[in-house]
Parts: C-alpha cells; structure tokens; sequence
C-alpha cells in the first residue's frame, strides 16, 4: 500500500506542472552554454552591445499577431534558415554581449527549436541565460498551442546572478486572456569578467509591452528606470536595452493609418477601437516623453537628438513592406549604459531589416570611460 | 490457407461470453443490453455474439464506429476482435480556426482522414480477477495533403492523431478489474501506443477507476489517469483530469447508464 501511494505521489508531482506558468516577482533565469566555447576570456579593451528583437527568427513571415498576416506557424526549414542568417549576422557584429528579445525556446510556431542553444553554437558567443515571457503547455487559440519564448542575454563571458524580474501584467483583459497572455520581464545578470576594480558589470535585457492601453507601458519603464537605478546607486557599471515598444521624445506617435491592415477602420466614429493597439504611442498622460528619464540619467547610444533620423528607425510591421513599402518607420529599440558607449560606433543595422520587423542596434562601450 | 479460413469462420460464429460493465474486455454485452455513459461510448449487445458501439456526442462532428466480435478462446482465455472506423476531418476542420478555441492554427486544412483499427482482446478471471490483454494494429489513412505542422501537441491527442501523420501504428495493454465488494469495483489498465518513426513515438497511459454500482443499470466512477510519453518538443507526463486556471488535478467522474431492450 505504501508502494501505492508513493507512486501515487510521484504522479502527482510529476504529472502535475502548471499548465500556464506563472512567475514570481523575482525568479532565477535559466542559464545556457555553448557545447565548444572561443575567446572566452576578456583581456581588455572596449565592449561592443548589441540589441535585437529578432521576433522568434520568421524574419518578415506574416505572423497574425503583430503584422496584417494570418498565419501562425512557420515551416522548420525556413525556421533555420533564418536562424542561420541571424547568427551569420550576430558574427558579422561580433558583439561581446548581445540582449536579444522574442526568442522561442520551445514553442509549437518554431517547430520546437531552442532558439538561444542555436545561437550559442552557432556564433562566437558562449553564455546565455533566458527569461521566458510566455510559457504554456498549450495556447487554444489560432493554433498557436505549446509556447516558450522570452527574453536572452548572450555573451562571450560567463555571466552569473542571472534573474527574471517580473514586469506587472495588463490590466486591460479580462481574466481568461490575461491567464494565457504574456508576462513580460527584465533579464539582469552579472558579468564578471567585465568588473572593473570593486565594480560589477551588468547586462540588463527588457522587452516592454506593446499591445497595452492602459498605463501598463509606465509600469513596465518605471520598474526598469528602478533596476537601473538600483545598479547604478550601488556603484556598479551596466549596459541595457532592449524593446521599449515607446517611440522616442519628439516622435510621431500615431501610426494607426500606416499599420492598418485590409478591412480595419480607425479614426472615424463607427470605428470599434478609434486607435490600433500597438500602433498609437498616446495611450496616457506623458506617454510620447515616457523615455525622458532614461536620456536624462543614462548614455544613450543613439542621442535624443538623432533618436528619429531616418537611419536609426528600427521597426516597421513585417506586412508594411508588401502593403506600404515600408521596412521601419519608428524607432522602438535602444541602448544605454550608466558609462559612456563611443557614439561614433553606434550603429542601427538597417541592412538587416528583411530578418525581423524589429532592426539590431549595436554600439561600443568606452570601458573605463566615466 | 483454407484451414486458416475455415477456422476462422468457425470461430466468428462461436458465440462469445457475456459481461456487465466491461467495455476493455473480450467479453460481450449481453443480447439487448445497452451500456453508455457521460464520456463513454454508447455500446450495445447486438447478438451473442457482436457488440457494437459508437460516441453519440461525437458522432455528427467525428463519425465513428466500433465493433466487437467474439472469437474463440484460447489457452483459456475468452477472445474478441474490436474493429473500429472513425473520420475526424469534420472535427479537425471545426478546430482549426483563428481566434479562441482555434486548436490547429488557421493555415492548415486537413484532408479527409480514415482511421482503421483492429484489436485483438483476451480476458480470463484469475483468482477473482479479470484480466485482459489486447494489442493492435491502427492504420491512419489521408486523402490528400496533411501537413505535419498541424499536430495537437496534447498528451491523450497528439498519440491518437499521430497514426494520420505516420499511416501506422500499433497499441497494447492490459486490464485488470476486481470487485472488492458487491457493490464496489476497480479498474486498472495500462496501455502503450506505437507510433515507430515518428517525432513523439510512444505514449504509455495509465488509468485506476473506482466504480460503485448502484444497481446493474446505473454505476458511477472515479479516479485518474496518468499519460506520458514522447512529443515533438520532448518528453512529458500529465495526470489528468487536469484544470488549468486551477493548476490543480481533480478526480474524474462519470455515470454510467444501461437498460436491456425488450
């Protein structure tokens, strides 16, 4: 009977694993590593940072989630070979630290491939640690089903003190959707090779919300302006990025025309939603200068000033090429550093724009530079 | 050959053993008698010696059907072949949909689909036990192009699906029921599910059910089963029932209905 019931009990554990995961405020990330690492030891000399949301590697598929295409789940041959072209492109940058968002690490779009172990044997890059932001046996809706995907740090060097931290969840759904919708995060961790003296180095990696209209988007620059707060009080040194989904001050911020898929309607009165989500940067009092306290505290890699230059747009919807010829028309990714980058280094790589929606901006940290 | 036949056909027409309340098993229904359930299929007791059986909440969206037949014993053992029919397409196409409860994603149409399967069951009561081995063979037959991409990564599905993605397949298992008093049953059963070549190969289920006879046309049953295996992603195991926004298991329930024809 004992046996029985120890069995029993092994099921229950076992068989028993949230079928939705939720997270703690705090958590740690899951870390990674190459299976044959190179030049994993820093010597001296400055850093180069890359940020990228490379949307899951199906570059300019016409995903139904954030583009005015309807299909979900990509072929695993094209899956690869985008891969390929991403981490091609990582070894061209030749960064040292690379914050990556909407990586799928399991997930059913992707045909289940783990996104951060390909990268790492595939690029010179050696660490990783991962956050996911949607993580769920199974999605029932469009087919999306089995989902992992999130938020990841790669590196030359090992990192360390790797952590999820939770971003508040939207408060515009109700509860059925927010259960099964995404839990966006900040991945922080330690780089130790990077010290400098008694000063830690952080990488600091942010995917902030798209889709929300309710002041969610504050909640989510508000925590993150905290977490760098609290490195930078500490006296230690970071760099950060990430997707802020927040044009920068002196934006355009309504693209709803622009984006506007084949049968929509806003801006009028018989519209059902006068503005599209994701697409309209004026959801809230404040909104368009959301970034103003990150310019203002941190260097940033493309300056306020520059921030709306044609060559430093980074994002346009994968469809508005085909619809609009569009490949970007805002700028939604950024870089910053409680250090100074080497400005005339920073560089957005809009030559890559056919590999996400979302285009890489890189830029070289002046290591020792105050 | 013609051996083969002749003791085949002799075979078919022994009339099979009869039983209440054992669906798993080689034995028949009796004569008239009807059996059907919440989640369980309606079967009835054609003949002696032919069973048949189909899932009315099913049926309009997932025609089915099912047939057992005795055969005769061996080695002691009473004997059945289950055949069974079923044609998914209309359910699967409901299912593949945009928007909420869009199980297969939109971009896949899935062709009309047969599945075949033939079993093979032996039941003999043991110190007061019935056992029952059966094993199988399940054949999944597409009429045009089913894209692989459009699988139902969910344990108790993917398995069941997976012989149209692979063509074939194969099952086994056994069955162990007792009564621990006159009112007071139990049922446990294991079963294997073959799927060779393809990604997410095996499935092994368990289930343990406590069923209480009110009287021999009504029963009630409770308990669990546990599924693991191979899927595409990797492996994994459930105990089920499982109730997601809960995150909790609870036991399974169903009542069970039965009268006899006059």
């Amino acid at each position: 009977m004992k046996k029985l019931l120890s069995i029993l009990g092994v099921f229950l554990i076992l068989g028993c694993d949230p079928f939705v995961t939720e997270f703690k405020d705090l958590s740690d990330a899951v870390m990674y590593e190459a299976n044959s690492k190179s030049n994993a030891t820093y010597d001296s000399g400055n850093i180069k940072v890359v940020t990228w949301n490379i949307r899951f590697g199906i570059a300019r598929f016409p995903f139904f989630g954030d583009s005015c295409g309807d299909d979900v789940i990509l072929d695993d041959d094209t899956i690869e070979k985008n891969m390929a072209t991403i981490a091609d492109s990582l070894n061209l940058i030749d960064a040292d630290i690379v914050l990556l968002q909407e990586v799928d690490v399991s997930s059913k779009r992707t045909g289940y491939l783990d996104q951060v172990q390909y990268l790492l044997e595939n690029t010179n890059l050696n660490y990783g640690c991962y956050a996911s932001m949607w993580k769920a046996d199974f999605i029932p809706s469009d087919g999306i089903g089995r989902i992992d995907a999130g938020n990841a740090i790669l590196s030359k060097y090992e990192l360390t003190d790797a952590e999820r931290i939770q971003l508040r969840l939207r408060t515009d759904q109700d509860g059925l959707t927010q259960y099964f919708y995404l839990r966006r995060n900040i991945v922080k961790a330690k780089i130790p090779a990077l010290a400098q003296g008694a000063k830690d180095f952080y990488a600091v990696d942010i995917h902030a919300t798209a889709f929300a209209t309710d002041d969610t988007k504050q909640q989510h620059i508000d925590k993150y302006v905290e977490t760098l707060a609290e490195i930078h009080s500490s006296g230690d040194y970071f760099v950060t990025g990430g997707d802020l989904n927040s044009v920068p001050p002196g934006s355009v911020t309504d693209f709803c025309l622009s984006d506007m898929c084949d049968g929509d309607d806003y801006h009028t009165d018989q519209a059902e939603e006068y503005h599209k989500e994701g697409s309209y940067f004026e959801n809230f009092d404040g909104e368009p200068d959301i970034l103003l306290p990150l310019y203002e505290a941190y260097d940033a890699a493309i300056d306020s000033d520059d921030a709306n230059l044609p060559i430093h747009l980074t994002h346009g919807p994968s469809t508005s090429y085909e619809m609009n010829e569009i490949k970007y028309d805002r700028k939604l990714d950024y870089l910053f550093t409680n250090g100074i980058w080497e400005n005339i280094s920073s560089k957005t790589h809009q030559a890559a724009w056919e590999l996400s929606d979302h285009l890489p901006v890189s830029a070289v940290l002046n290591v020792g530079g105050e | 050959m013609k051996k083969f036949i002749f003791y085949f056909i002799i075979a078919s027409l022994v009339f099979g053993e009869t039983k209440k309340w054992d669906a798993h098993s080689a034995y028949l229904l009796p004569q008239k008698r009807w059996e059907m359930g919440l989640f369980q299929p309606f079967r009835y007791g054609y003949s002696e010696s032919i069973e048949y059986s189909v899932h009315p909440l099913w049926f309009f969206v997932m025609p089915n059907f099912s047939l057992k037949k005795s055969q005769s014993d061996i080695a002691g053992f009473t004997s059945a072949g289950q055949y069974k029919i079923v044609y998914p397409t209309p359910f699967l196409n409901m299912i593949a949909k945009a928007g909420i409860m869009g199980i297969i994603a939109p971009d896949f149409q899935i062709p009309p689909l047969l599945g075949l399967s033939a079993s093979w069951l032996m039941s003999k009561n043991m110190g007061g036990m019935n056992l029952t081995l059966n094993s199988g063979l399940d054949l999944g037959v597409a009429f045009g192009d089913l894209d692989s991409r459009s699988t139902i990564d969910l344990p108790l599905v993917y398995h069941r699906l997976g012989v149209y993605y692979n063509t074939w397949g194969m099952h086994m298992g056994a069955d162990v029921q007792k009564n621990i008093s006159e009112k007071v049953g139990v049922l446990a059963d294991i079963d294997l599910r073959l799927l060779p070549g393809l990604k997410g190969n095996y499935s092994l289920e368990h289930k343990l059910l406590l069923s209480w006879y009110k009287s021999e046309n009504f029963r009630v049953l409770t308990g669990y089963k546990f599924v693991m295996g191979e899927y595409p992603y990797g492996s994994d195991m459930r105990l089920l029932p499982y109730i997601p926004m809960k995150e909790t298991w609870v036991p399974m329930i169903e009542f069970q209905w039965a009268r006899k024809k006059q």
